[in-house]
């Protein structure tokens, strides 16, 4: 065997044996002096290749005299070319920047791969997404689209199926179909299976006339179609469309496993979300509730290994822990009150920015000389059930089970007025929180009119905007003198070092210019909308911030599966992550300096 | 008998020109050399015997791994300590071994016409002979490319006067190639062929 060839690295790691086994039979050895192309723009690879020794480019198609822009630099173990192999042509160059040996993988033998491990072919379709997004300019969103492509048969969209005997009624049947809440059964005549549907009962009794009591399994269709566990959902809805049907059998080593209906597949697609969604308006006790919350973590993790941009699933994740708390608030608070109080969320739950359930910020906004004597117990019973559904405590304690957040709305708008006149540590601090509240429960007017008054109050204010602003250049970007990133020991924190500065500083311009939105995101967009933001800027920014939040997720995730719990969320191991992601740091990490310059610049901020 | 071997195959090919292997003694057309390395249970020709033969096809610039014979042989009777320590192949991961007669008959169908890469690989060729010569009554008639000769050839010119280390780690080294798998036939070939693609093609090593 050629070894030297290490498979525990991604994505080699998810073949099992006997792919690996074909990988290493079919891997050649090409050796590359300095300046010779491995892959030449404009034409079919020769395969995968995977650096042994030595270093290689990959740099835009050449023109005779032209600079030649560089996109990535490959060294030992790291792999290109799959995505050139994969769409049959290479639009880059790939250039030995030294000598270099390489593993060659024939394009033929990857195909067999991917095509026979799925996992093994998202990993390069998951890559190959991140990379168009950055080729292709953001044209279009069609993260849903891969989703849709990349969902497979498993427990997830498919139904128990209910199995009769032969010998059962048609009156039986219909009374269990009805009692369980299914419109297909399953019929065992012999070792065989039938189907029978809804409208086969309905056609039988109506149509045929057969008495009630005719034994289903002679209405019953032996010729199941079926689909095998693992295969793509995508397959098993064109299936149906082929064969003008709206079920499928699913099965796995010719064994029974259930049964897919059309709407299930359409509803999987339209949204992943929606049965979460509704599990948590369903609920009724708070233990409904709690069971529903839990089911939040794996919907993350979902959208995210489907390539859901962090964006967007942030916005979805949100708008779920949201009515998590709003359901949670109105179980607990006596109904009489809630048109008298309003809850709010802040900081990064307020922004909608937070996609691991993170700390609760929360408060009470109560009506002026509203009478709710009791409301302690019930307060801090909303805060230790959100504890309970994997929501942690704030460390700074700013949650409702603190009478300090709890306030009347006078005194409310009186704290953030205090806190904008001192401005400094905590005050600041506070008012960073609070400026991103956003009401989720009971009456959100309590909460319109303390903002409102807030940002009249702070209107043309420049010694606090002056001020405001310069917590935004408190921590250092971590980049080199020589633009490379810098982490010292064995990490970086990434909300120190890329997302506050941002977050922090489009919060100032956004309240200068009383854009009411909280979302970081959606305040860019208002902030160019309004000329303030250039474009570029703006776009860049978003970019920028989107990246830090993906690659902060993806490393947390890695955590939590591996239960490693004594790490800060907010530290990147930039070893860690693969080439294409370190990359896209460092240039998001440049953005963010250049933002920090242009703050410095409109807020006459000293460096 | 010790005739030079250039003799010999003159003999050998009249003798075969028309016989099954006329094939094997035609002069070879192509681009491509086969590396090809032994690991044998004495250095002595005379009364080793062959564990295993690795051997893979260079074509060009490339090192066609995926093209490649790896053969273990049935454990021969000398199979003693000495040659275990250094092979690290004991009798017992022998026992999957195919014939000897087998052996060459799959090492004639891979090599073919095409010319030898070996390090010392008139050992290699002799030890194959030794045995092929009793089977077919030929000894292998492919042309022999020496590995240090053929970076001898290159490096001597930077060492005027002095001897050149041709020991197989420091040419490796002096090549800045990864050794693959030392002491098993198929790692040492590819190690070879590697040397070979990156002495014929790369710059003369410093």
């Amino acid at each position: 065997m050629p070894t030297d060839f290490n498979v525990d690295n991604p994505p080699f790691s998810l073949l099992d044996k006997n792919e690996l086994a074909i990988l290493k039979n079919n891997l050649d050895i090409g050796y590359y002096q300095k300046g010779e192309c491995l892959i030449e723009a404009g034409k079919p690879p020769d395969g995968l290749f995977v650096v042994l020794k030595g270093q290689v480019r990959e740099s835009e198609a050449k023109e005779d005299g032209a600079d030649q822009h560089v996109f990535v630099h490959y060294s030992d173990h790291d792999y290109f070319g799959a995505w050139s192999a994969l769409k049959g042509k290479a639009i880059h160059d790939f250039v030995a920047e030294e000598e270099t040996i390489a593993h060659i993988l024939p394009t033929k033998v990857l195909l067999e791969l991917v095509y026979s491990n799925p996992r093994f072919g998202d990993y390069f379709s998951r890559t190959l997404a991140a990379k168009t997004e950055i080729h292709a300019e953001h044209e279009g969103e069609d993260q849903g689209m891969a989703e849709f492509m990349l969902a497979q048969v498993d427990g997830e969209c498919m139904r128990d199926p209910l199995v009769l005997l032969e010998g059962t009624s048609i009156k039986e049947t219909t009374m269990l179909m009805r009692e369980k809440h299914v419109d297909c059964v399953l019929v065992r005549k012999g070792g065989r299976y039938g189907i029978v549907t809804g409208t086969d009962l309905l056609n039988a009794v109506v149509l045929e006339e057969m008495s009630r009591s005719t034994d289903v399994a002679e209405i019953a269709t032996y010729r199941l179609i079926s689909v095998e566990a693992g295969d793509y959902l995508f397959n098993a809805l064109i299936l149906m469309t082929q064969q003008h049907i709206e079920r499928v059998v699913v099965m796995k080593d010719s064994q029974l496993l259930g049964i897919i209906d059309l709407a299930d597949v359409l509803s999987y697609f339209s949204s992943h979300s929606h049965v979460i969604g509704l599990r948590i308006e369903r609920a009724k006790t708070v233990e409904d509730l709690s069971a529903a919350a839990r089911g939040l973590n794996d919907l993350i993790r979902s959208l995210l290994s489907h390539g859901v941009k962090a964006r967007f699933a942030m916005d979805l994740i949100s708008a779920m822990n949201e009515r998590v708390m709003a359901k949670l608030f109105t179980l607990l608070v006596p109904e009489d009150l809630l048109a008298h109080v309003c809850l709010v969320v802040m900081g990064s739950e307020g922004r909608g920015e937070q996609i691991m359930k993170t700390d609760q910020d929360n408060a009470v906004i109560m009506r002026d000389g509203l009478d709710w004597p009791d409301r302690e117990p019930v307060l801090q019973r909303f805060t230790d059930m959100l504890i309970e559904f994997g929501y942690p405590k704030c460390p700074g304690n700013i949650m409702v089970s603190n009478p300090y957040w709890v306030q009347f709305l006078g005194d409310w708008t009186s704290r953030m007025n205090e806190w904008a006149t001192s401005c400094v540590g905590e005050a600041q601090m506070n008012l960073a929180i609070a400026v991103d509240a956003k009401p989720v429960a009971g009456n959100p007017a309590l909460f319109k009119a303390s903002r409102n008054w807030f940002l009249r109050q702070l209107k043309d204010n420049d010694l606090f905007f002056s001020h405001f602003a310069k917590a935004s250049l408190e921590f250092d970007t971590p980049l080199t003198f020589f633009g490379g990133i810098k982490s010292k020991g064995h990490g970086l924190d990434i909300k120190k070092g890329g997302i506050f500065p941002i977050v922090h500083g489009i919060r100032t311009m956004a309240l200068q210019h009383r854009v009411i939105e909280t979302n970081t995101f959606k305040r860019v967009d208002s902030l160019i909308e309004m000329g303030v933001l250039k474009k570029e800027q703006g776009r860049d920014l978003v970019e920028a911030l989107s990246i830090f939040i993906k690659i902060r997720l993806r490393q947390q995730m890695m955590r939590f599966d591996a239960e490693d719990f004594n790490e800060s969320p907010n530290i990147i191991i930039i070893d860690e992550l693969d080439r294409l992601d370190k990359d896209l740091m460092r240039e998001a990490l440049h953005v963010v300096k250049e933002f920090k310059k242009s703050l410095a610049l409109k807020y006459h901020l000293e460096r | 008998m010790i005739l030079p071997r250039k003799f010999r195959v003159m003999r050998e090919r009249k003798r075969h020109r028309s016989g099954p292997f006329a094939s094997l003694f035609e002069p070879y057309q192509g681009d491509e050399v086969v590396s090809l390395d032994c690991e044998t249970t004495s250095l002595d020709v005379s009364e080793g015997e062959i564990l295993s033969i690795g051997a893979v096809r260079i074509k060009g610039r490339r090192v066609v791994t995926s093209d490649r014979l790896d053969i273990k042989l049935k454990p021969p009777k000398s199979l003693t300590g000495d040659s275990i320590k250094v092979h690290k192949l004991r009798a017992m991961d022998l026992t999957e071994g195919i014939e000897i007669e087998e052996a060459l008959d799959q090492v004639l169908e891979f090599v073919g016409n095409r010319p030898i890469l070996g390090y010392y690989v008139n050992y290699d060729i002799k030890m194959i002979d030794k045995f092929l010569r009793s089977y077919h009554g030929f000894g292998l008639p492919n042309k022999a490319i020496e590995l240090s000769h053929v970076y001898h050839d290159i490096i001597k010119w930077k060492y005027v006067g002095g001897d050149v280390d041709l020991r197989f780690d420091t040419i490796a080294k002096k090549l800045n190639l990864p050794i693959l798998e030392r002491h098993t036939a198929l790692g040492d070939a590819i190690t070879v062929a590697l040397m070979y693609v990156r002495l014929k093609y790369g710059e003369a090593p410093g």
